[in-house]
């Protein structure tokens, strides 16, 4: 019965309802991101005949710099599809990366544990705001609202206020050697590991938004909860869930930060939730909930780095960084406000 | 515990080869950091990586670097701001080490995140020049910059001697909770109000920021009435208090505040209004930024490991001389 009803809803970006332009409209970010790199290319600084911009090193910077807004987007795309939205992330990754470094260091604990607890932290975290927004009724901007001062909160008490920096080698104190890996620039040479988590992440989520009854129940939600509901969709259990993996996410995102910097900062993550509904937004993933794609999502993120590197490379004002990049996400609202009309 | 031994391994290895590279080099007197080219007839860009544009004193040492740079006729600068976020900053100077600059400044947002691309950048031979807030081991060519320690201890000897020569109890403003500097201020001012009958009854985090500062000011003037003085540990917070302390009938309090930005709005001119008692320089460094890069760049020559700034009290008597004084007139 449920199977039945929740096929019924509506269902607009599932792949081949529409014809080309419903297609480019689908990708839009796909599509923007190779415009952003072409545009890149173009106007590349050069040094000694080559393109700076193509340099790999250049290249993997990007992917690298841009793999934690990545990876709190993806999960951010999740709370989005359902109509949420969830402001904690920023504060959570701050949370988690203070969280790695004092119990990898000040608690010696070994490198599975101490990720494993930290994940479990923001999994938690992630759960209770979707308990408390699924039980209590409020809305879910208001309750990630409150959980971003209380996750900034706890970090800085975590932390004792200061940055916990992170050492490595053998000794009391001392963090893991193989934790150093994420900091290091590139795995073989090749592919720098916190873009591989990003990639591994962004994967699991294609895949869980394609071929489960949790993704049919994530549309079906976003869509019309109401109708959802109805038709027997554990509206409930999808929504905590969905918060739970966001902060699931967020505290991922906050192991790598830390792995990079070797650093827990209190301070740190502050406005990256912006930045991850930002990707979100360019990726073509609406508002309102119920239409979108992590496909988008991971595009959009890159499509943001692409133009904050060929900004910086060029050396422009990061004043007129922000102006520009204000500009693309209005600039990606807006194609969307286009879409519904240009399909029907 | 320590369960991926060939991860492990690999760790090691890469950091053992790291850690070789820098005490090989930090014996010799900078080779590393020495630049590839320098001269009079070369034409050199500087890549200015800034922790934070927002904060008024970090935009004064952008605009110091911008005016000394101005003279020097083979300069060009590019200035990256990093808003404060540790991980764009770290994004910033791979940036300028893509761009393949001639010397880089930076004023970190936290030393141990920008170690590493600093390190980076001093391996590949770039002269790296750090101002303000250090970065962990000696990977760089200089660093320049003020002691904070030295002036939270001026500001209590100032306090001892002049301020309140018989003791009483003070309110502190600090910075940034974690943050060196407000560490460091705090700390100095201790040791400079030792064996004073001084005592602090009041310590609240204004984050340095002018509205934080009068919001906390307000509270330790509600619980502490009695307070015969503010230690803000810089300008703008001790322009919030000033406003706190005229809304509770306490409108002479002293206060006393850290930085004396010659601008506008900045400490000096507080100074000279009467609204802060005193205030410590806290010299930006960037004239001096220069003066170093076009000792490494333009005449080949090497810099000293480390260049402490002094600071000075000011206060109503010299404000307006070192106003002039500091904008070059």
């Amino acid at each position: 019965m449920t199977e039945a009803k929740t096929a019924t809803l509506p269902d607009l970006d599932r792949p081949g309802q529409h014809g080309l332009l419903a297609t480019l409209f689908r990708f839009q970010s796909l599509f923007g991101l190779v415009l952003v790199f072409i545009a890149a290319v173009v106007y590349s600084p050069s040094k000694n005949g080559e393109l700076v911009f193509l340099d790999s090193g250049n290249l993997f910077n990007v992917v690298r710099s841009m793999s934690e807004i990545g990876i709190l987007a993806v999960g951010m795309t999740l709370v989005i599809l359902i109509g949420g939205i969830d402001l904690s992330v920023g504060s959570v990754l701050g949370l988690a990366s203070v969280g790695a470094a004092v119990l990898l260091t000040e608690n010696g604990l070994g490198l599975v544990p101490a990720v494993l607890v930290v994940l479990a932290i923001g999994l938690g975290f992630g759960l209770l705001q979707g308990f408390a927004i699924t039980s209590f009724g409020i809305q879910a901007f208001i309750v990630t609202l409150a959980g971003m001062q209380i996750a900034r909160g706890l970090a800085r008490i975590w932390s004792g206020g200061q940055g916990v920096s992170i050492t490595y080698g053998d000794g009391p104190g001392q963090a893991p050697e193989s934790f150093s890996l994420l900091g290091e620039r590139t795995f073989n040479g090749l592919v720098p590991i916190p873009a591989l988590i990003f990639l591994v992440v962004a994967a699991l989520a294609v895949v869980l938004l394609r071929v489960s009854a949790f993704s049919r129940h994530i549309y079906a939600i976003g869509g019309n909860e109401k109708a959802a509901r109805l038709s027997g969709v554990p509206v409930k259990r999808v929504k905590i869930i969905v918060f739970g993996l966001c902060g699931l996410l967020a505290a991922l995102a906050g192991i790598v930060h830390a792995g990079q910097l070797n650093f827990g900062g209190p301070n740190d993550g502050s406005m990256y939730e912006l930045d991850a509904i930002a990707a979100v937004v360019i990726g073509g993933t609406s508002l309102m909930g119920g239409r979108g794609s992590v496909v988008g999502t991971v595009a959009g993120a890159l499509l943001v780095g692409v133009l904050r590197n060929i900004l910086g490379l060029n050396n422009v004002d990061s004043n007129v960084q922000l102006l520009v990049i204000g500009l693309v996400i209005v600039l990606a609202a807006g194609l969307q406000r286009l879409r519904p009309a240009s399909v029907s | 515990m320590r369960k991926s031994r060939g991860l492990a391994a690999v760790g090691a290895c890469l950091l053992l080869a790291a850690c070789g590279t820098t005490s090989e080099n930090s014996g010799t007197g900078g080779a590393q950091g020495a630049p590839e080219k320098c001269g009079a007839d070369g034409q050199y860009t500087i890549g200015m990586s800034q922790a934070n544009v927002a904060e008024p004193y970090r935009q004064r040492m952008d605009d110091d670097i911008r005016a000394a740079a101005a003279s020097v006729p083979q300069f060009t600068v590019n200035f990256a701001d990093a808003a404060q976020d540790n991980s764009k900053q770290v994004e910033q100077v791979d940036n300028f080490i893509t761009q393949q600059i001639d010397l880089l400044i930076i004023s970190p947002n936290e030393a141990t995140p920008l170690t590493a691309p600093v390190k980076r950048a001093f391996d590949k031979g770039i002269p790296v020049l750090v101002l303000d807030r250090k970065v962990d081991g000696d990977a760089y060519t200089s660093f320049i910059g003020a002691d904070n320690v030295d002036i939270g201890r001026q500001a209590g000897e100032y306090y001892k001697t002049v301020l309140l020569p018989n003791g009483g109890k003070i309110g502190e403003l600090r910075g940034l909770a974690g943050s060196t500097p407000a560490r460091e201020r705090h700390d100095g001012f201790m040791q400079g109000i030792q064996g004073s009958n001084i005592e602090i009854v009041a310590a609240q985090d204004g984050d340095w920021l002018r509205d934080k500062g009068q919001q906390q000011a307000d509270a330790i003037l509600k619980a502490n009435p009695d307070i015969q003085a503010i230690y803000s540990h810089n300008d703008p917070m001790g322009e919030g208090a000033r406003i706190a302390a005229s809304n509770a009938g306490r409108a002479d309090l002293p206060i006393t505040g850290i930085d004396g930005l010659p601008i506008e709005s900045g400490g000096l001119k507080a100074v000279e209004a009467g609204r802060l008692s005193a205030t410590f320089l806290y010299p930006t460094g960037g004239k001096e930024a220069i003066d170093a890069a076009k000792r490494i760049l333009v005449d080949c020559q090497q810099v000293p490991k480390t260049q402490t700034l002094p600071t000075k009290l000011v206060t109503k008597e010299n404000a307006a001389a070192t106003y002039a004084e500091l904008n070059g007139s």
